[in-house]
């Protein structure tokens, strides 16, 4: 008996400790809604139904995110290569911070070349397990950074990325090594970053909408199917519109366009972690949709909206950035950054049977962020894998 | 725009406009809690009103970019006179452009970032008009506004119409239409890009036409008073807080306002020009907190067809109301207002303003002004509108419908934010001065449009050359065809909600208006990033 459970002590234990060595050694099992603030990046633990507490906010320096561009992800959150990670940006002084999930203290803080510039409208931010890249809005450069031990930061290089008309870096997602941008001409690019270092794929084409749609419109945030089949691109736009591309070549293709009427500004777009649905912030309509997803066509199919966020008209002019509720299955609806003085995060739930669904804000919601006079940027931790 | 924006612009922007301090060549604004008296006014004399305005600019101790038409009454100089012509008189205007604000320029739009407010706008390719070269802040031109007049070189043409810095001078010429609607007009600069920077300065005035007594004798015997409502960004160039002004005189959130002096027991015709850059304007004459009954007399230059008893008169950006006023009684706290108006979740907040307080003068302050003997009633019939022009356009034989609409494109907070009228069926564009245009009919032809707001925030709808009769508000009739030249529209309240619609009807049978003009909305920001087309009217 005895050493049958002490058996059992050691497997435990031997689990545990090939899960720390899988996930790294510093590792935390709260999960958290974050938001990048004014100064500094807010931590909300989550509770039981997903409601929300202000749990402590870290100061990263700097002033301001600027607001912006609805596409850049001002937040990236790192779980693998051994570390827990958020990184957040600080356009205005042009430096993203590093802060260690565990301690919630910053690692580092580091600054691309003296010409990188995302003060405008943003800084965005991607990752793997070795690189940070930086998407500076202004000077149109993609900076690229070493991640260091201690969620420390060390500037490589940077290269230069433009729309074909000259548009601003907008959104930009890395899947394998294959990197992603939108710029605000209408313009999509990718870039192969197997080494590191962006390197052009030469496929840079105007989108579909873009070029065909009555409706202006251009892609604006992307997310990348888990096989690295389709990207799929969410507009600004007059209307509701969503670009589908297949990449399974390693490079952008011709895309193809969903559009919903009566919604307005679909800046924003994430899969679900089952991939059946894809949530749309909508980020001028203040509602948000989700659309049913068949990963092995890449085609959507209508599927629900939701009512105006409550509070948005009153206080909120723009929705921004999103996380998932749950990070397995549809994801279970998502909370959504609410831009405005003061700001607040949105709690909207999805319930989906049969092909048909509903999105509907919790009575609890929204949930005031202080410490944000212009929330845009909002991520989960751990974040969805991919 | 987003307050954020704002705020880092405002930051940048005050450690610029500390040194930019410069000799003031603008007259001084009225003190603060002084009279508001009427502009200057100049009359037209034998059928001719020749005038010469020189558009200076200075920058005073707070700041403040003040764009000025000045003029010399004789020695002495006066902002932006109010020109007084009566319908067949011929209006000679000449044009001095002596503004230099380069360095505001480029501060402004290195800030701002916006896609079309570059440094500088090319002009319509092979067409000039005065000393042609790209459209600046430097650059103006004058558009009357509501005149039905021609839109041709020196006369109403603001698309090829450049006046240069030092420019030996610009010289305007035009008739007055014999059937012009006698009522307020106003003028402003007008070119694309640039436009609110100069009215934001101060750059307008009045405009009018006279002859109200005979189709309205309500008016007859009145005192008159021409109030031009501005309207100035409290941080220079930038979109925001704000301040008003009454006949230049600031109308501050705190502190003494302007001050009007009314006999007791009379009543009086305003006449009221909303000049200000995207405020729109619910009028009220308050006492003790109640809004007093106004005797609407016109709309947009336009005599209606019957007076009207109104508490509030919404006047979009652009938009003119003449009204009489009762003096208020004695004893009672009297206001000149206007009320907080919704432009929407994307739109700024119109606050409420108190534009002036009303001062009882003269006669008995112990009598009770409301209970004295109004002014007879004059007894000589109106003349019937019918010979106005538009006045038969109830009747006309419509040759065309069309739809249009107002739509935004914000990828992010401060930008690229786009703002487009699009004509149904076209692609959403932004107005580039060398585009064809949107729109092209032929004189005689008369349209019904109508115009959709699918955006956030209410616009206002203006068309140059003509005023259009409102038919439909929101699909519905409306009890009164007012002849306008600008009109709102309210905003979007979002998914599950309709849009709000107006249907008016253009009138293009007048063939001195052959030619290409233009349509916009009336927020001068939207209009300088875009939101405005060409229609070519052919001959």
């Amino acid at each position: 008996m005895y050493r049958l459970r002490q058996s059992g002590w050691l497997r435990a234990i031997a689990l545990l400790a090939a899960v720390l060595a899988a996930r790294g050694s510093a590792t935390s099992q709260t999960q958290y809604v974050i938001t990048n603030d004014d100064p500094g990046v807010s931590f909300y633990t989550v509770s039981q139904g997903g409601l929300l507490t202000l749990q402590q906010q870290v100061q990263i320096g700097g002033f301001g995110t600027v607001a912006g561009f609805f596409g850049a992800n001002r937040l990236n959150m790192l779980d693998g290569g051994g570390q827990q990670c958020v990184f957040a940006s600080i356009p205005s002084a042009g430096e993203i911070s590093g802060i260690v999930i565990s301690t919630l203290t910053v690692g580092g803080t580091a600054s691309g070349s003296p010409t990188d510039n995302g003060a405008a409208n943003g800084i965005g931010l991607a990752s793997n397990t070795q690189y940070l890249y930086a998407s500076f809005s202004s000077s149109n450069t993609i900076g690229t950074f070493a991640i260091q031990p201690g969620c420390d930061l060390s500037f490589i290089n940077d290269v230069s990325a433009a729309g074909l008309a000259g548009g601003q870096i907008d959104g930009m997602t890395i899947h394998g090594n294959i990197m992603i941008t939108t710029f605000t001409d209408g313009s999509i690019e990718s870039f192969d970053i197997s080494t590191g270092i962006p390197l052009a794929n030469g496929d840079e084409q105007y989108s579909t909408a873009t070029l065909t749609s009555q409706d202006a419109t251009y892609p604006n945030s992307i997310d990348v199917t888990s096989d690295g089949h389709y990207a799929i691109f969410g507009d600004t736009s007059t209307l509701q519109v969503v670009e589908v591309s297949d990449i399974s070549s390693g490079k952008l293709t011709p895309t193809i366009v969903y559009t919903a009427k009566k919604n307005i500004s679909s800046s924003n777009v994430m899969l679900s972690p089952d991939e059946t649905v894809l949530y749309v912030v909508n980020t001028q309509g203040a509602t948000v949709s989700a659309l049913y997803f068949d990963k092995t066509t890449g085609k959507l199919t209508t599927g629900c909206t939701s009512k105006q966020i409550r509070g948005e008209s009153a206080d909120w002019s723009y929705l921004g950035a999103m996380g998932l509720i749950a990070q397995t299955g549809n994801g279970g609806g998502l909370y959504v950054a609410e831009f405005g003085t003061p700001s607040g995060i949105a709690m909207v739930t999805l319930a989906s049977s049969g092909g048909k669904c509903s999105l509907q804000e919790v009575p609890q919601s929204p949930f005031a962020d202080p410490n944000s006079q212009g929330l845009l940027s909002i991520g989960t931790f751990p974040p969805r894998s991919s | 725009m987003s307050l954020r924006l704002q705020w880092w612009l405002a930051i940048l922007f005050c450690g610029c406009s500390v040194l930019r301090l410069t000799a003031e060549d603008c007259p001084a604004y009225p003190v603060s809690g002084s009279v508001a008296n009427d502009p200057y006014s100049i009359s037209s004399q034998n059928g001719v009103l020749t005038a010469k305005f020189t558009l200076a600019h200075s920058v005073d101790q707070y700041g403040y970019t003040h764009y000025c038409y000045k003029y010399d009454a004789a020695g002495q100089i006066v902002e932006a006179p109010t020109l007084r012509v009566n319908p067949g008189d011929t209006l000679n205007l000449e044009v001095f452009n002596r503004i230099d604000d380069k360095d505001a320029a480029k501060t402004r739009i290195k800030m701002a970032g916006m896609k079309t407010a570059g440094m500088t706008m090319s002009g319509s390719p092979g067409q000039t008009c005065g000393d042609g070269g790209d459209a600046t802040l430097d650059s103006t031109n004058v558009h009357f506004h509501g005149l039905n007049v021609p839109p041709t070189c020196h006369q109403d043409d603001v698309i090829d119409t450049l006046i240069q810095p030092g420019s030996p001078g610009f010289k305007f010429s035009m008739q007055i239409p014999t059937t012009e609607p006698p009522g307020l007009y106003w003028y402003h600069p007008h070119v694309h890009g640039f436009t609110e920077f100069q009215v934001n300065g101060g750059a307008a005035g009045a405009i009018v036409v006279e002859g109200m007594e005979k189709y309205r004798p309500e008016v007859k015997g009145l005192t008159e008073r021409v109030f031009v409502i501005r309207q100035r960004y409290l941080v220079p160039w930038i979109p925001g807080p704000y301040e008003l002004t009454l006949n230049l005189q600031p109308a501050p959130a705190t502190g003494l306002k302007p001050l009007i002096q009314m006999q007791e027991g009379d009543k009086e015709f305003w006449r009221v020009a909303n000049a200000s850059l995207q405020d729109f304007l619910e009028l009220q004459v308050v006492q003790d907190n109640h809004p007093k009954d106004l005797e609407l007399i016109a709309l947009d230059g336009y005599p209606l067809a019957q007076t009207r008893i109104e508490k509030t008169i919404l006047l979009p950006p652009a938009g003119r109301a003449e009204f009489i006023v009762k003096a208020p009684a004695v004893g009672t706290n009297a206001l000149f207002y206007t009320t907080a108006y919704s432009t929407g979740p994307t739109g700024n907040a119109d606050v409420p303003v108190t534009l002036a307080n009303i001062e009882l003068v003269g006669a008995d302050k112990s009598r009770h002004a409301e209970n004295q003997p109004q002014p007879a009633i004059p007894t000589a019939p109106p003349v019937p509108t019918t010979g106005l022009k538009f006045a038969d356009l109830a009747h006309a034989q419509v040759t065309a419908t069309r739809k249009l609409y107002f739509s935004e494109e914000f990828g992010g907070t401060n930008g690229p934010i786009q703002f487009y009228i699009t004509v149904d069926g076209q692609k959403q564009r932004v107005f580039e001065p060398d585009e064809k245009p949107a729109i092209t009919t032929k004189v005689g032809a008369v349209e019904d449009w109508t115009i959709e707001n699918r955006a956030l925030e209410t616009h206002a709808f203006h068309i140059h050359q003509i005023h259009f009769e409102m038919l439909e508000v929101d699909g519905q009739p409306v009890t009164d065809n007012d002849l306008r030249d600008t009109i709102e529209i309210p905003y979007w309240s979002g998914p599950g909600t309709p849009y709000h619609s107006v249907k008016v009807r253009m009138d293009f049978r007048d063939p001195t208006i052959a030619g290409t003009f233009l349509f916009h909305c009336h927020i001068l920001l939207h209009e300088d990033l875009g939101m405005m087309h060409k229609i070519l009217v052919e001959p």
